[in-house]
């Protein structure tokens, strides 16, 4: 090799480790906006009145402001709960831990009421989970399938002279959530700022039941009673089977009981359709 | 005629390369406004939606965006293909995206000339390419099958930057028309992301303008930034600038009678506002084409 020929070499090689691909830049980029690294600030010429840090910094800044607003507006009674220092510094922790898989930013923060069962807060707030976990619910239910509405005639009419086979298919948007705190009392007092009672922990567990009607979410308490009977229902377990479990709780009036509970499933809309249980 | 049935014979006999109809002037959709818009039937041309907020299996918002539909055309405008990543397409991105599309029937989609993010991670935010030859193969690969994946027009729009490379070898403007010009792609010009980016970056918004194919740019979006002295912010939360309208009067010179939005993101006023300001664009708008233009000089 010439001199000559060696120099060109050389200059196309120092060329190439200054120019680097495209998945090495945004690697790069990836990296000065997650974690800080600067390297990437040395490819970035700077305008005529900053320079390239400044300049950089506007993504920095975003990325996080703007997946801790988006949280705020998944979380609202959460975040009103934490005030914004707390919220804003468990925020930034959790995604941290887990930066946004999704294309849609609402759901950047889904894992959130996880997060904070586990975290340092959890651990002395088991509230503070709950809260996030019934505000996700509710979300869910918001995006929910669409489905049709089981009504009172649709219903008499599968059902005949059978009512005891009869099997139901949930909304869609229909579900049960376990609370070990007073969460709920909690998220009913900030909704309607009224002051918020104590934080505790439940002796038994409470159990709300989380549906969308009306294109919106809602949210009621489930007696234990119901609640047992909604999850069997929802395993498709037959209408006089469901009779058969309320009798075990209390046997007097457990059949009207039970007809009771499928009258409000009724008229909320929780129900999607019902048909005669084909199994043997 | 109902509408539903209008809308799928305009669309049966549509070539997925055909130039997108010129929609007039549109405002972009915001959840805020449905009940505006639904109640009172606005004398507005059609609206932009963002693609992923209607990505949802169901609920109030795809149920509003139907109600809309019946009534105005739409186009659907995503934040998250991230055409120029170097990252596999989002599993499911493409096929959810041509399922909406093929449910609402947009005059086009589009979406933005950036990145989002690579390995799995999604930074939500509209990063700016490098203006290199690789880039641009690499992007030009990647709208071809965007295309062939969605069977219908896309559309892409610059986006305001705060940086950009030093090894660059080709400026924004020749990059979008050397994608356009390869791919058959159409551009969404948005002409305050023209202004920022000229501010941020040191070059003339007009040479800019001047260097998009006048054929291919198919929508103008205009908004509002915030200025930080060394640099502009694209925040999108305030009415348009002066200095914007008058590049925007620039830009229908130069482009004529092309589809125009107000996008709004943040602070979001009471609708008739931003009628109000859509209104102040399509007057601005027909006294320039109305003069002698530039734009005639060209053709």
């Amino acid at each position: 090799m010439t001199t000559k020929t060696a120099k060109r070499a050389d200059v196309r090689a120092a060329d190439a480790a200054s120019r680097p691909s495209l998945a090495d830049l945004q690697a790069e980029f990836q990296r000065a906006v997650l974690d800080g690294d600067e390297q990437i600030l040395a490819r970035l010429p700077a305008n005529s009145r900053t320079t390239p840090d400044v300049l950089f910094g506007v993504y920095r800044n975003a990325y996080l402001g703007r997946l801790v607003e988006v949280a705020r507006h998944e979380y609202p009674v959460l975040a009103a709960y934490l005030g914004d220092e707390i919220f804003n510094a468990e925020l930034a922790a959790y995604y941290r831990a887990h930066p946004s898989r999704s294309p849609n930013a609402r759901w950047a923060a889904y894992g959130l009421p996880d997060y904070l069962a586990t975290a340092a807060i959890g651990a002395d707030h088991p509230e503070v989970a709950d809260l996030a976990r019934l505000e996700r619910a509710l979300a869910d239910a918001f995006d929910a399938t669409d489905a049709p509405t089981l009504d009172l005639p649709a219903l008499v009419e599968i059902a005949g002279a059978s009512w005891d086979t009869l099997v139901f298919e949930p909304n869609p948007s229909a579900q049960l959530l376990e609370l070990s705190s007073n969460a709920f009392a909690i998220w009913q007092a900030i909704k309607a700022e009224t002051e918020s009672p104590a934080a505790a922990k439940l002796g038994e567990s409470q159990a709300l039941f989380i549906w969308r009607q009306e294109n919106s979410s809602r949210v009621r308490v489930m007696g234990s009673e119901e609640a047992m009977l909604w999850t069997e229902a929802v395993r498709g377990t037959t209408f006089g089977r469901l009779g058969e479990l309320a009798a075990t709780f209390d046997s007097l009036d457990a059949a009207l009981r039970v007809a009771g509970y499928l009258k409000g499933w009724i008229e909320t809309a929780a129900l999607a359709a019902a048909r005669q249980d084909a199994s043997p | 005629m109902s509408v539903a049935v209008a809308k799928a014979k305009s669309n049966a006999a549509r070539d997925v390369r055909a130039r997108p109809h010129n929609l007039g002037f549109g405002l972009g959709l915001r959840p805020q406004h449905y009940r505006d818009i639904l109640d009172n039937d606005p004398k507005v041309d059609w609206f932009e939606a963002i693609s992923e907020n209607y990505m949802v299996p169901g609920g109030q918002p795809l149920r509003m965006l139907e109600q809309i539909r019946e009534r105005y055309p739409i186009v659907l405008h995503g934040v998250s293909m991230s055409i120029a990543s170097t990252a596999p397409f989002e599993a499911n991105y493409l096929k959810d995206l041509k399922s909406l599309a093929d449910r609402f029937e947009p005059e086009f989609v589009s979406d933005h000339l950036c990145w989002t993010g690579v390995h799995g991670i999604n930074l939500h935010d509209l990063l700016p390419v490098p203006y290199t030859r690789e880039a641009l193969d690499h992007v030009v690969a990647r709208v071809q099958h965007v295309q062939d994946a969605l069977q219908r027009p896309l559309a892409l729009e610059n986006v305001s930057s705060y940086v950009q490379y030093t090894h660059s070898e080709m400026s924004e403007w020749q990059f979008l028309s050397e994608m356009a010009q390869r791919t058959g792609c159409w551009l969404v010009l948005d002409v305050n992301n023209v202004f920022v980016s000229a501010f941020n970056h040191d070059f003339d918004a007009q040479e800019f303008l001047d260097g998009i194919p006048a054929d291919r740019v198919v929508q103008f979006h205009l908004a509002g930034h915030e200025h930080a002295t060394t640099h502009i912010i694209d925040t999108h939360d305030a009415m348009v600038c002066e200095e914007v309208w008058t590049l925007y009067r620039a830009a229908v010179e130069r482009f004529g009678r092309v589809a125009t939005i107000i996008e709004r993101d943040d602070d979001i006023p009471p609708y008739d506002d931003l009628v109000a300001e859509l209104s102040k664009a399509r007057s601005m708008a027909e006294q320039v084409l109305a003069a002698p233009r530039k734009q005639a000089a060209l053709s």
